[in-house]
């Protein structure tokens, strides 16, 4: 039996309050007994009739008989659901009102000195919203720059109280909108300052720790307010929260918390999914948006091909997420962070639990999990003694999104969001008028009102129908002898009944009635979502694989036509014995070992796998051009392993290539050199053995020649600005390097002194000039050629390799003489003035005089068949068959000192090669299969079944997003261009950089 | 000793400093003798003559007879081609693309029908030798940009002017299909229905501007009251008469259908230009028989989902639904330096399933005939254009040399500026050799 609740007026908090009262003193008793509730103490334990009692916005005693004392006030719950109150773990906060300080970092988008709270106002409206979702309390933060500063725990209250007001630091991997100059410009830019500023964060702490103990011997450091935060947050264990907007930034944000041992948070993307594994190992409390996408417009079929198979496949899969995450064992905690309707929150909660996420595990979500990352488990996430009141009443279940959130709890104070009664009017009513008999019905649902009265067979609808808290009225037009028209109905609930007056057209009135209430059967929404049935690829998308290439643990080529690019040179009938990756044999008449996988390949050709030592696939950013030396970014923190240009590159036999920053200014960043691990994640692309190396650039794309009459201002505007900039920047690096020696040899100077500062930008150069990291020069005229030979040997190191290098042919004896290699355009000229003298005969004439030389792509579509590239060399200058195939493979293998295990087909090296199916210099040749450490990535056959797989998946989704109902899942489309794969660059044309 | 070493300088100056010069008109009959002779029209000839006079082809036969003022080459072993034939390119309308003095392919407006791209092609284009040093011999010139770029014609590789260059005024008007396509992202500026009504303004202005053509065309006959010349509604009439062919740059399905939607309900004569998608629309261009100008084989695939080789096989897709093809390179103004490596998108075309002769066809008498000259080039036929190359062997193979061109029965010269600065610097390491003693 339900009784209407007892309104409780709730007048302004008053604990707490400081201030003098401003007219007569106001005493509100705050001691309540919730009565009658469905009580979810934890997420694995609810009571049933159970109470509350709260005294003074803490909780007294919960359970079923508790002692109910004189000065309480009883609140009958009717049943309803009681919640420990929820925490949206995530909320966006414009920074306002914040003061730069003098003090602050030099990087405008660096502030881990601000903090959330301090910016955080109420706003009526979204409190609301919040509200209504369950919410009490709010995980704030700022939602600009890099180091965005502290987040804060604000409860909804009416004071918008402050819990904690330092709850992490908040790091985002921001890059600048397009227009905006500045440092960094790009993803690339924008890891090199969080880790340059984290170094620096450590380097501060000891240097005020030396000058403290020390004033007299040093300097004071320099006041900087945001190191000094990040050192108090690292040395207090604060919890460093990333944003992340797909599954390899969250593993970008985890490499980071290794290399610092921070303690890590995320904001998940709802791509997790895809990187399971990786990103569930380092253990990271996520912050999980509920933002599945919205229904892909599928039915024009032109416009379905406008979306990717990951898109088509993330629409059905996203709403696993929680549930996969949660199953591999991640803390998570959800946010309303990322919908665009809020509304959207309980309706993706519900399909997310649909698919399989327990109602206890989305419990702990919203309550248990954020408080104890949060640092509230002893007095927030459960309704337990001593614990706050914050309470979430809804009536029924919470998690099915129909029953509304009646009131929230906040320390102790009631906000009603529904104040619509608990009344069930909903149902069927024996009722009478008169001598009328018949059968009423009433069908209230928070949106709409309807019913009808049935006598005998007619069937009258009821018009104006009103509910508001135990009244109920209506029109209807019952038949009745009475002057014809309407009858008005007004009365209210009373134990049980509904009774009132009914006045004819002609003003009689009548009393009418209805008893008997039967509840209305709610008919069950029987199709139950069940999890996706597809399976994550990888990469994920059209020819990702399902499960890795397997590595044969023997496997016998037979009857080849091998050209080694060894001093074996080309090897007819030969066979080729590989185990476990590596070529254990190779010759003639070589017996395969039992058991051994076979290729028949007479009349095939296979060449050691093709290496591009020139390259930009798989690099997410490709320049940090906002400063003219960017030497501390590297292309290992961008590496994007789900390129579709490495399955193509592999379908054209290119096996290993390196990743280069792109030419935008004169030190670029630090290159990646990767196999073609096609599947794996970014760090299984590295080919760790190869030693590190770093971009440089001369020219006019350094001097921002083609950029427009915008771009004059940055030095250096000609080639002599830019061989100052290169000696400047060698110069710093001898002093940094002389001052980081003496400082670690002198035991007195460690402990008095302030260290000097470790620099990410002079390491590399510091590299440089000790020989350990290679050189690679991105250059056209024979002018800049020669001055950067010419630098180097002032300075004592070697250029290892001359990038594009189109005037090379003009000063190869110095090239040659210097020890610089050559990595070169076969045949491009002419597309800008310092190529105008470039020549395919190029390659010829630098070999002729001693150069080492190599063809490259710079182009992920050229990279796809560097053996015709090879046959240029061959055309133009008359090299022989085996030279023109090493310059695509042990030649560029050698510029890239990884020449020990892949470039060549020699036993003890990496089994990495191609069958072809012709003379591998003619046109006609077409690559079969491509092997990469004894794994075959690329085959015709495979490559045939993984696009009729693709097909199929978009059909079956296809199907499947037609079959749903309109409206079901509304939101908004993934972005359909996805712009992402379709990058197709040079070298000399990627001076956008920029971040996927 | 220093009379010889003189002697050699001034020959080798003359070697590497000299530009090339165009040929002087073919004045007595040259015979290649014993070639194979790749016909194009009738297979490949072995050990055949071929005779030509006064620029054309006068004679394919075994063992003609020379006259005494025959020029006589001996080909046995050599491969005899007829000229190659780029669709679309901007050669001669560009130099450096980066520099952009040097650009004259783009003119200001996006209606430009009256403009024509053979007066701006530059005849000195250092870009020219090297185009035909590997066979390419035709290059059919064209705007771009804007929805109506303006008129292509057919240069010749060869000449001292611009009107000497050229073979062919106009091929076609070109027109680049409005894009098709619509940004679904939420994020997008222009929402979505807006984008699609600017389609269909886009689409209706180049309805109304045939409409326009054709009532000018109508008020100038007869005895105009006033008299009110437009040039761009002059260059327009041939066209919407069908006289004259419209090439259409489409790539996407939703453009190329339009397209071929557009040209029968304008009763317009149309081929396209690029056709990315056409081979998903084989049946519609096979049966409204519309041919294609592939817009090179050498291109990534257009969508992340498609097959790796979706280029490189279009023009076999083509070939195998019946619609007619050429292979072109494409017409930017970057690719402009770059029409010399025809063959070998021709060649990857073959490789992934086109036969090798259609290959070959593909950029010679299939293009020709879509250009509207394949009764005068595209093939080796008494009658024809002796516009041909001896070659060392197969022109589908980037091994093989191209070794003597003819231009209207010219003797082309077949240095250029690659091969000027190759000698050029041969010799400075020849002068280093000689100081070291080597």
């Amino acid at each position: 039996m339900k009784q209407p609740i007892l309104l409780v007026i709730l007048a302004t908090v008053l604990s707490g309050q400081t201030g003098p009262p401003t007219d007569l003193m106001e005493v509100n008793p705050r001691v309540f007994v919730l009565q009658n509730a469905i009580v979810h103490a934890e997420p694995e334990q609810s009571i049933s009739h159970a109470s509350i009692l709260i005294r003074d916005g803490l909780i007294e005693e919960v359970g079923t008989r508790i002692n109910i004392p004189d000065d309480a006030v009883i609140i009958d719950m009717n049943g309803n659901h009681i919640y420990a109150g929820f925490i949206d773990a995530w909320v966006d906060l414009d920074p306002k009102d914040i003061q730069s300080s003098p003090r602050s970092h030099w990087i405008d988008v660096v502030h881990p000195e601000w903090v959330a709270s301090d910016s955080y106002t109420h706003n009526d409206s979204t409190v609301k919203e919040w509200r209504e979702l369950g919410f009490t309390q709010l995980h704030v933060g700022f939602n600009k720059g890099i180091f965005r500063g502290q987040s804060s725990l604000i409860d909804l209250d009416k004071a918008a109280s402050i819990t904690s007001s330092a709850v992490s630091q908040v790091l985002d991997f921001y890059t600048r909108p397009r227009g905006e100059d500045g440092y960094p410009e790009a993803l690339l830019g924008t890891i090199a300052v969080m880790r340059q500023t984290l170094y620096d964060a450590e380097w501060y702490e000891k240097a005020v720790e030396i000058y403290s103990r020390h004033p007299n011997k040093n300097e004071q450091p320099e006041a900087d307010l945001a190191l000094a935060t990040l050192s108090d947050a690292r040395s207090q264990r604060t919890p460093f929260l990333f944003r992340t907007t797909h599954e390899t930034a969250a593993q970008r944000a985890i490499d980071i918390a290794k290399e610092f041992d921070l303690k890590l948070w995320l904001i998940g993307s709802g791509y997790e999914y895809r990187r399971l594994p990786e990103i569930t190992e380092a253990k990271p409390f996520i912050i999980l948006p509920l933002n599945f996408p919205g229904k892909p417009d599928i039915t024009p079929p032109y416009r379905a091909d406008q979306y990717t198979t990951e898109q088509l496949k993330h629409w059905d899969m996203a709403p696993d997420n929680p549930q996969k995450l949660v199953n591999s064992g991640a803390e998570i905690a959800l946010t309303s962070h990322g919908l665009e309707d809020l509304k959207q929150f309980r309706i993706n909660l519900s399909l997310a639990i649909e698919r399989g996420l327990s109602e206890s595990a989305a419990l702990a979500a919203l309550t248990t999990t954020p408080a104890k990352h949060f640092g509230l488990d002893k007095t927030h996430g459960k309704i337990k003694s001593g614990y706050q009141a914050n309470f979430v009443v809804v009536r029924g279940s919470y998690f099915d999104a129909s029953n509304p959130v009646q009131s929230v709890w906040v320390r102790g104070n009631r906000y009603d969001v529904d104040l619509n009664s608990d009344l069930e009017f909903d149902g069927s009513w024996d009722f009478s008028l008169e001598k009328m008999q018949g059968k009423l019905t009433l069908s209230a649902s928070p949106s709409q009102t309807s019913g009808n009265i049935k006598l005998d067979t007619t069937t009258i609808t009821l018009n104006h129908l009103k509910l508001d808290g135990t009244r109920i009225s209506w029109t209807a037009d019952l038949p009745h002898s009475q002057k014809p028209g309407m009858i008005r109905f007004h009365g209210s609930w009373n134990k049980d009944i509904l009774s009132g007056l009914a006045i004819y057209p002609d003003g009689q009135e009548h009393e009418w009635q209805a008893s008997g209430h039967t509840a209305r059967t709610v008919k069950a929404e029987t199709s139950k979502a069940s999890p996706s049935n597809l399976k994550v690829s990888f990469p994920e998308g059209a020819f990702g694989f399902q499960e890795l290439p397997r590595q044969p643990a023997s496997l016998f080529i037979n009857d080849a036509t091998v050209w080694t690019s060894s001093p074996q040179g080309i090897v007819k009938n030969c066979d080729l014995l590989i185990q476990k990756g590596k070529i254990k044999k190779i010759g003639q008449n070589l017996t395969p070992p039992k058991g051994a996988e076979v290729i028949e390949a007479n009349g095939k050709h296979i060449t050691p796998g093709l290496i591009d030592a020139h390259s930009h696939t798989a690099g997410a950013s490709i320049n940090e051009g906002s400063q003219s030396v960017t030497s501390e970014v590297r292309i290992q923190d961008v590496l994007d392993p789900d390129d579709i240009s490495i399955y193509r590159e592999l379908a054209g036999g290119l096996t290993t290539i390196q990743v280069l920053h792109g030419s935008a200014n004169t030190i670029g960043g630090q290159n990646s050199v990767i196999k073609l691990r096609w599947g794996s994640d970014a760090h299984g692309l590295i080919m760790q053995q190869a030693p590190k190396g770093l971009k440089f650039a001369l020219g006019e794309n350094v001097k921002q020649s083609n950029w427009g009459d915008d771009n004059v201002t940055r030095y250096p505007q000609t080639r002599m600005g830019v061989e100052q900039v290169l000696r400047d920047a060698f110069i710093r690096a001898q002093d940094y390097k002389i001052n980081m020696e003496n400082y670690s040899k002198r035991p007195l100077w460690r402990k008095t002194l302030i260290p000097p500062r470790r620099d990410l930008e002079l390491d590399p150069l510091v590299e440089v000039l000790e020989g350990s990291c290679r050189v690679h020069v991105h250059s056209y005229r024979q002018d800049e050629i020669l001055m950067m030979l010419r630098v180097a040997e002032d300075f004592g190191f070697t250029v290892t390799n001359m990038e594009h290098v189109l005037e090379g042919y003009k000063v190869a004896d110095e090239m040659a003489r210097h020890g610089a290699g050559a990595t070169t355009f076969s045949d491009w000229w002419a597309y800008k003035f310092e190529v105008y003298d470039a020549i395919p005969y190029n390659a010829v004439l630098m070999q002729k005089a001693g150069v080492l030389v190599s063809f490259k792509s710079d182009s992920d579509e050229l990279a796809r068949r560097l053996n015709l590239e090879a046959a240029k060399g061959i055309k133009y200058g008359g090299m022989t068959e085996i030279e023109a195939m090493n310059t695509v493979t042990i030649n560029p293998a050698k510029q890239l000192k990884i020449d020990k295990w892949v470039g060549s087909l020699e036993e003890g090296k990496d089994a990495d090669f191609v069958v072809w199916s012709h003379h591998p210099l003619s046109t006609q040749a077409v690559c079969e299969q491509t092997w990469v450490d004894g794994r075959p990535y690329f085959s015709l056959e495979k490559n045939a079944e993984l696009l009729a797989q693709d097909k199929q998946i978009r059909l079956d989704i296809i199907q499947k997003i037609l079959n749903t109902k309109d409206g079901d899942r509304p939101g908004p489309s993934p972005d359909p261009e996805n712009h992402k794969y379709q990058r197709a660059y040079r070298d000399d044309q990627a001076w956008e950089g920029g971040a996927r | 000793m220093k009379r010889i070493l003189c002697l050699y300088l001034i020959l080798s100056t003359y070697l590497w400093a000299s530009d090339q010069v165009p040929a002087a008109p073919q004045t007595s009959p040259i015979l290649i003798k014993n070639g194979i002779l790749h016909t194009v029209s009738h297979g490949v000839l072995d050990g055949f003559d071929l005779l030509f006079e006064q620029g054309l082809i006068t004679g394919i036969e075994k063992d003609i007879a020379p006259s005494s003022e025959t020029e006589v080459i001996d080909a046995r072993g050599k491969h005899v081609y007829p000229g190659l034939i780029a669709g679309t390119s901007a050669l001669g309308l560009v130099e450096i693309s980066a520099v952009r003095a040097t650009l004259d392919y783009d003119e200001v407006g996006d209606i430009t029908p009256e403009v024509r791209a053979n007066v701006s092609y530059n005849p000195d284009s250092e870009s020219i030798p090297v185009t035909r040093s590997n066979g390419v011999l035709f290059v059919n010139v064209a705007p771009r940009g804007g929805l109506i770029p303006g008129q292509s014609s057919l240069m010749m590789m060869d000449g001292w002017t611009w009107e000497d260059a050229t073979f062919q005024h106009p091929t076609a008007m070109h027109i680049n299909w409005p894009e098709m396509s619509l940004d679904l992202n939420p994020e997008s500026e222009i929402p979505v229905s807006e984008q699609e009504e600017n389609r269909r303004q886009r689409l209706r202005a180049l309805d109304d501007l045939i409409d326009q053509a054709r009532r000018y065309e109508i008020s100038q006959r007869g005895e105009p009251t006033r008299l009110a010349h437009d040039l761009r509604m002059e260059a327009m009439i041939p066209y919407v008469n069908g006289k004259r062919p419209f090439f259409i740059h489409a790539q996407e399905n939703r453009q190329i259908e339009a397209a071929v939607r557009w040209a029968q309900r304008q009763g317009v004569k149309i081929a396209l230009v690029g056709g990315g998608d056409a081979g998903q629309l084989s049946a519609l261009l096979k049966e409204n028989q519309i041919p294609v100008i592939v817009e090179g084989t050498l291109k990534l695939p257009s969508r992340r989902n498609s097959n790796y080789s979706e280029s490189y096989d279009l023009p076999a897709r083509l070939y195998a639904a019946g619609v007619d093809f050429c292979i072109s390179t494409d017409g930017s103004g970057f690719a402009a330096a770059q029409v010399r490596d025809l063959p070998n998108h021709a060649a990857m075309a073959a490789a992934f399933g086109l036969p090798l002769e259609l290959a070959l066809r593909s950029i010679t008498l299939s293009a020709a005939e879509i250009l509207g000259v394949g009764d005068r080039i595209g093939s080796l036929d008494v009658g024809k254009e002796a516009s041909l190359f001896i070659a060392s062997g197969d022109i589908l193979e980037i091994t093989s040399l191209v070794e003597q061109a003819y231009i209207h029965g010219t003797k082309t010269d077949m240095s250029d500026r690659h091969k000027s600065l190759y000698k050029k610097y041969q010799e400075k390491y020849r002068q280093l050799d000689r100081v070291e003693g080597k």
